[in-house]
């Protein structure tokens, strides 16, 4: 019988997040001032623990929940002793706080071998079950990174569980589809994508809750490698409000309203964004040595301007070797608005011209089922950007069987090289062997930077290599870009931008202590370029070097829709839970989809949400989203879909958005541009009227 | 999980943590701190289901504040909730959307002649928001050892042989819409006690129950009032021109006008609640008799009339909420036949469970207070007399003068009813002379009659119902029962249009393809206006899971 712990967060309830919640100085999250909730995700693991207990025959197995928190965590605790768990531990110290996923991850892995030793007897038949990611944090890199630290298999983006045969087998997501799997050894790490089935408390339980011991530790208790914010690979340097959305949120009043809406959006030609930034230069090709535009900050640019006008009134031209007295005046001008010790960073580290980092810009390319995932060759169009700005090559590395067809179309996607690690034990993906071989290559070639693809398997894979290469990762980027620090002496480093605590802010992050600087990046975020068949580049067949004990999981079923979807179409109709049956699905998406084709004679292709898929109502291959594909018409209907953030990153390059649900609370109601609010039962059908008459 | 957990039963569990229940478990706590007192209560946190006016006398909450913390005065939450004292009163008459006339001097008039009416004047009273108040009360019962648990809906009171009780019944959970237990199935849970204490607030399901079975009469039947609430931010200019502490009554328009408008019992109200914050109301008599009457219509003229707008155009709601009144009075109390007590045995009801709402001054809040901390201090006292529990409670009450200021307020709504408003209102401070008058149930009401003053564009329900904050797990069972479909397909369709659809608040009914149904279970905002009003009582209000419904936090 095996035990569980379950990894907990407590979060900020990310709803109630106001413009005050960041420390104006460091940027940290002031927590204290928000309402705090226990993750949503983590309460879906517990009951999944709860789920896979009762699956299995015996009895000894418990149920433990551990978090890393301040003390008033304790309340996260008390929650889940309520609902089932067994045994609560609370790993508090100030030493452990402002820590980053490396330095969450470090110190957890080490809780749990306590756990293991002190609670339950040294068994090694534990499951590390959670939340696949945070709410606040959305990285999703902590349980990933436990699993790397423990060194046992990673079972990630569990959506349920059965027992056959004795065993446990999970049911996880893929990109477009879904996998049956067991773990070959125990521990393993299990995290929960969604389980719908929360537990609920008893009366009882409560109460006994409240009187529960909880077993404290401090740093000193577990003596992790790398904690808090000193053990950290990440930084923070900037958290800033998102951009104001462009999306017009307009309430369409009727069915009239929203069939004036779609003709209106069918004849609108906003271009995409174009992205005004200037590419970077290197200090030593910028035309005058004192030219520092490439800061992070506008303040600091404009200090750095400030500088370089006394300098010059001054004529230091020996930047290695300033004059005292000039010193002495930069100070006197600038420490009141730039600080002390941050004027002397400056002049220290202006003389300094050479890039921080060396090494090429790497693509982790993604293939699955003989096909290389597109956000691939977007990040390839990225990495293309940010090795023209440093000087460098982009490198590709892809693992997998009989991969070599691939390395062309990568070529001409932008990439350089092509490191190929070619084993019939790298298809289908397993954590365990794609892990080992990928930083096994990236150890051995030292790129500067790495990018991976946020999706179910980038999302695996990248805290894993990271943890294993001892670099910092960033998660889910939506913005890459090449600045300087020159205050810290750091030149040409890679500004990560994403978005953190549910959209509400955007932080940018740099990498520190590490040879690599990694991240992964959404899909239908970067733009692939125009492929060129003209471009040549190398191709390296590198080493690999496998066991059989490396494998993490026995894949048992796997399912990928098949079906030939158009998701260029010029307008996608997609629906959601909300539709409550196949047969409404069919008839209401269906019935739109052909007034809109017949209406404005364009393509219209049917889409799904994923819980829509999971229901039945359609089949994977049309599923939109995060986890389906990342699709970008000019129109896209959503009927019946809340507007979960996975699903809305799937769908954010669409032009115009439409949405129709019956939850006046529904989140995509503030994503879209028309909503109107009510049944799509009653709704549609009015609108197909309007839209088959003859004046909508 | 492996072992059950084992805790010490409690000697009392109360039902609902609103003002009453939280003053019944402090005053039991405090009275006797070795016992364990369980509140369960069906909200997600303290004071989230929790909505009145509220204009409070001072006395009772000052006495359960006493009883709770002894320096509670000194404390920053007595600033916070108890800071805004009466100032200014007006009673004021709206004869259309722009016209005036101050009713106070007649109210005055009223008052120094001993006449009824003259309890609507508030001055020195304290201004509190409901939600506010209980989540304070919340936490001082909590650090007297009081255990308020949140989430817990429950279905009903456990009786033995003997009719005493034995403990309470939690509602199933995890259940899918079929009715079907999902793999997180918790059936009810039966947690046993000493004696309970029924504080469900109006409607109660568990009271109601308990009624039932427990053979409890009422006299007259119990009749409600519904309150439409928002609370407005308003710019600084019109919050100074408004003013702090001050209270405002409006009767009249568009509720009622003298011969050919509205003929509805009720009226509006603005009362400032700090921070450029304006509680705006409206209470209307359940007894309307137009079928397509939607309470928010009438909330929204008032709105509209010239004096309100002057102060919140502009402003933006903040949050929003509906709720009924009980206002039944002394006729409507639940009563034991053989006792005369206000519950049975070893359950007592409190608050407006029971009704103790005085129609002469729309206030229930300071009898909900004292009705819970009789209840709690009779329990402590009596638990080993288990049977005598009700009756020493009602007697207590009955000390108090509780039940007392009940009998003189018995008949203001019923006069009103009977009479309608010309007639009823001025005749209604002189019935206390007469004994009992009374009474049709609400439903009773209803007529092919329209109101006349609908609004040409629908009232935004869903803004409101977002505004409450209100959530539920979707694909639990339909909450809203209706018992007899065919009869809202056919009789119902034909003679009033199906009036459900209309006047829930929360739009929770909808007509779809010739059927009404409950489409929006998930947007109710637990009012029960529609187990009250359905013209042919065919709509059962059912508790939804544990932790769902409206977040009020300023209400």
């Amino acid at each position: 019988m095996s035990h569980a712990i379950v990894l907990v967060k407590q979060v900020p309830d990310v709803s109630k997040i106001t413009d005050n919640a960041f420390d104006p100085e460091t940027g940290n999250l002031m927590r204290a001032n928000l309402p705090c909730v226990v993750n949503e995700l983590d309460v879906q693991a517990l009951a999944f623990a709860a789920r896979m207990q009762a699956l299995q025959t015996g009895s000894g197995g418990r149920i433990l929940v551990l978090t890393m928190g301040p003390p008033a965590a304790e309340e996260a605790l008390r929650f889940c002793l309520a609902r089932g768990a067994d045994q609560a531990v609370l790993l508090s110290d100030r030493l452990l706080g402002g820590a980053d996923t490396w330095a969450t991850a470090n110190p957890l892995a080490y809780a749990i071998r306590r756990i293991q030793r002190d609670l339950l007897d040294g068994s090694s038949d534990v499951y590390v079950v959670a939340g696949m990611q945070s709410v606040d944090g959305d990285t999703a890199q902590v349980p990933a990174q436990v699993a790397e630290e423990l060194q046992v298999p990673c079972v990630a983006y569990a959506t349920d569980v059965e027992r056959v045969d004795d065993r446990l087998r999970f049911t996880r997501i893929i990109s477009g589809g879904r996998q049956i799997v067991a773990p070959l050894r125990m521990p393993a790490v299990i995290t929960v994508a969604s389980y719908a089935f929360p537990l609920y408390p008893t009366v009882a339980r409560t109460r006994w809750a409240q009187r529960a011991e909880v077993v404290r530790w401090g740093a000193a208790d577990v003596q992790a490698r790398s904690i808090g914010s000193k053990g950290s690979k990440t930084t923070v340097i900037r958290v800033f409000p998102p951009p104001k959305t462009s999306r017009r949120c307009e309430d369409a009043r009727d069915a009239a309203g929203l069939a004036r809406a779609l003709e209106t959006s069918r004849q609108v030609t906003n271009a995409p964004t174009a992205r005004s930034n200037r590419r970077y230069v290197l200090p030593r090709h910028r035309a005058d040595p004192l030219d520092r535009s490439f800061e992070g900050l506008e303040k600091q640019v404009q200090a750095f301007k400030d500088l370089a006008r006394i300098l010059r009134d001054r004529g230091a031209t020996d930047l290695a070797s300033i004059p005292t007295d000039v010193r002495e005046q930069v100070h006197g001008e600038l420490d009141a608005s730039v600080g002390k010790a941050a004027v002397e960073g400056m002049m220290q580290n202006l003389s300094q011209v050479d890039p921080s980092y060396r090494g090429d810009v790497w693509v982790v390319a993604e293939e699955q089922g003989g096909e290389i995932h597109p956000a691939t060759f977007e990040l390839i169009g990225k990495a293309r950007d940010l090795a023209d700005s440093l000087g460098v090559k982009v490198g590709t590395v892809l693992a997998g069987s009989g991969v070599a067809d691939h390395a062309r179309p990568l070529i001409e996607a932008g990439a350089d090289t092509v490191h190929l690690l070619d084993d019939p034990r790298l298809s289908p993906f397993d954590p365990g062997f794609h892990r080992k071989v990928v930083s096994a290559a990236i150890l051995r070639h030292e790129p500067q930077i790495v990018l991976f693809a946020a999706t179910p398997q980038g999302r695996v894979l990248a805290p894993m290599v990271s943890y294993r290469c001892e670099c910092g990762l960033t998660a889910d980027c939506t913005g890459l870009d090449i600045l300087d620090n020159t205050r810290r002496g750091e030149v040409g480093i890679l500004h990560q931008t994403r978005p953190a605590l549910g959209g509400n802010v955007m932080a940018t992050i740099c990498t520190r202590g590490s040879r690599s600087q990694m991240a992964t990046a959404r899909p239908g975020v970067m733009q692939r370029l125009p492929p060129d068949p003209a471009r040549t580049g190398e191709v390296f067949h590198e080493p690999v070097d496998l066991q059989e004990d490396d494998r993490h999981m026995e894949i048992l079923f796997t399912e990928v829709g098949t079906a030939h979807v158009n998701f260029d179409a010029d307008v996608i109709v997609s629906g959601g839970r909300g539709l409550g049956s196949r047969e409404a699905y069919e008839r209401l998406v269906g019935d739109l989809s052909g007034a809109l084709a017949r209406r404005f004679g364009v393509t219209v292709e049917r889409g799904a949400s994923r819980a829509a898929v999971e229901e039945g109502f359609s089949d994977r291959s049309h599923q939109v989203g995060q986890t389906g594909t990342a699709v970008g018409p000019k129109i896209y209907v959503a009927l019946g879909i809340s507007g979960a953030i996975q699903h809305m990153i799937g769908v954010a390059n669409s032009q115009t958005i439409v949405a129709v649900n019956r939850d006046p609370q529904a989140p995509i109601l503030k994503q879209c541009d028309y909503y109107l609010v009510g049944s799509v039962e009653q709704i549609v059908p009015e609108v197909v009227r309007v839209l088959e008459g003859e004046n909508p | 999980m492996t072992v059950e957990p084992i805790v010490p039963n409690p000697d009392l569990v109360v039902v609902g943590a609103g003002c009453a229940g939280l003053a019944a478990a402090i005053a039991f706590k405090r009275a006797r701190p070795e016992a364990h007192v369980v509140v369960l209560e069906k909200a997600a946190g303290p004071g989230f289901h929790n909505l009145s006016g509220a204009v409070l006398e001072a006395g009772p909450i000052h006495a359960l504040l006493d009883i709770a913390d002894p320096n509670w005065r000194d404390t920053p939450a007595a600033r916070h909730v108890l800071g805004q004292r009466v100032r200014r009163d007006d009673v004021l008459f709206f004869t259309d959307a722009r016209s005036v006339v101050s009713l106070k001097p007649a109210l005055k008039a009223a008052r120094s002649m001993g006449l009824g009416f003259g309890g609507l004047l508030h001055d020195g009273d304290l201004i509190v928001s409901v939600s506010q108040l209980t989540a304070w009360l919340s936490d001082l019962a909590t650090r007297a050892g009081v255990e308020v648990l949140h989430g817990f809906p429950v279905r009903d009171v456990i009786l033995d042989e003997n009719g005493l009780a034995t403990g309470i019944r939690t509602i199933d959970q995890g259940l899918d819409h079929e009715r079907r237990p999902q793999p997180n199935f918790l059936p009810g849970e039966i947690v046993h006690a000493g004696a309970v204490v029924l504080a469900e607030g109006p409607l109660g399901y568990a009271t109601e129950d308990f009624v039932a079975r427990g053979g409890l009469v009422r006299n007259n039947p119990p009749v409600f009032s519904v309150g439409i609430k928002e609370i407005v931010e308003v710019p600084e200019e019109r919050y100074a021109k408004f003013g702090s502490g001050r209270v405002m009554h409006a009767l009249g328009w568009p509720l009622w006008t003298p011969v050919v408008g509205p003929a509805m019992f009720g009226g509006g109200i603005l009362y400032s609640m700090g921070a450029r914050r304006i509680a705006v109301g409206i209470i209307i008599g359940a007894d309307w008799n137009y079928h397509d009457f939607i309470p928010q219509d009438a909330y929204a003229r008032f709105k509209e009339h010239t004096l309100v707008q002057r102060f919140i155009a502009g402003g933006t709601v903040v949050e929003a909420g509906a709720k009924m009144i009980p206002e039944g009075g002394f006729h409507a109390l639940p009563r034991d036949p053989e006792t005369g007590a206000i519950g049975r045995k070893n359950v007592v009801i409190v608050g407006d469970s029971a009704g103790f709402v005085n129609v002469n001054k729309i206030k229930g809040l300071h009898n909900a207070i004292a009705s819970g901390l009789a209840a709690g201090n009779t329990v402590a006292a009596s638990l080993h007399a288990p049977a005598e529990i009700a009756p020493i409670y009602t007697r207590e009450l009955e000390a108090q003068g509780v039940l007392l200021e009940m009998n003189g307020a018995r008949n203001v709504r019923q006069t009103v009813a009977r009479l309608g408003n010309l007639w009823g209102l001025p005749l209604s401070a002189v019935t206390g002379l007469f004994p009992r008058i009374s009474v049709e149930p609400d439903r009773a009401a209803m007529t092919r009659e329209s109101y006349s003053l609908k609004l040409k564009r629908p009232f935004d329900k869903d803004a409101f119902v977002a505004a409450a904050k209100v959530e539920h797990r979707e694909g639990q069972p339909i909450h809203c029962e209706v018992l007899d479909p065919t009869l809202c397909a056919t009789t119902c369709a034909e003679t009033f249009d199906r009036p459900c659809v209309k006047f829930c608040p929360a739009g929770v009914y909808e007509v779809i393809q010739g059927t009404m149904k409950p489409v929006n279970p998930t947007n109710c905002v637990h009012c029960k206006t529609c187990q009250n009003k359905c013209p042919y009582d065919n709509l059962r209000w059912h508790p939804l899971e544990g932790g769902g419904g409206p977040k009020w936090e300023g209400m």
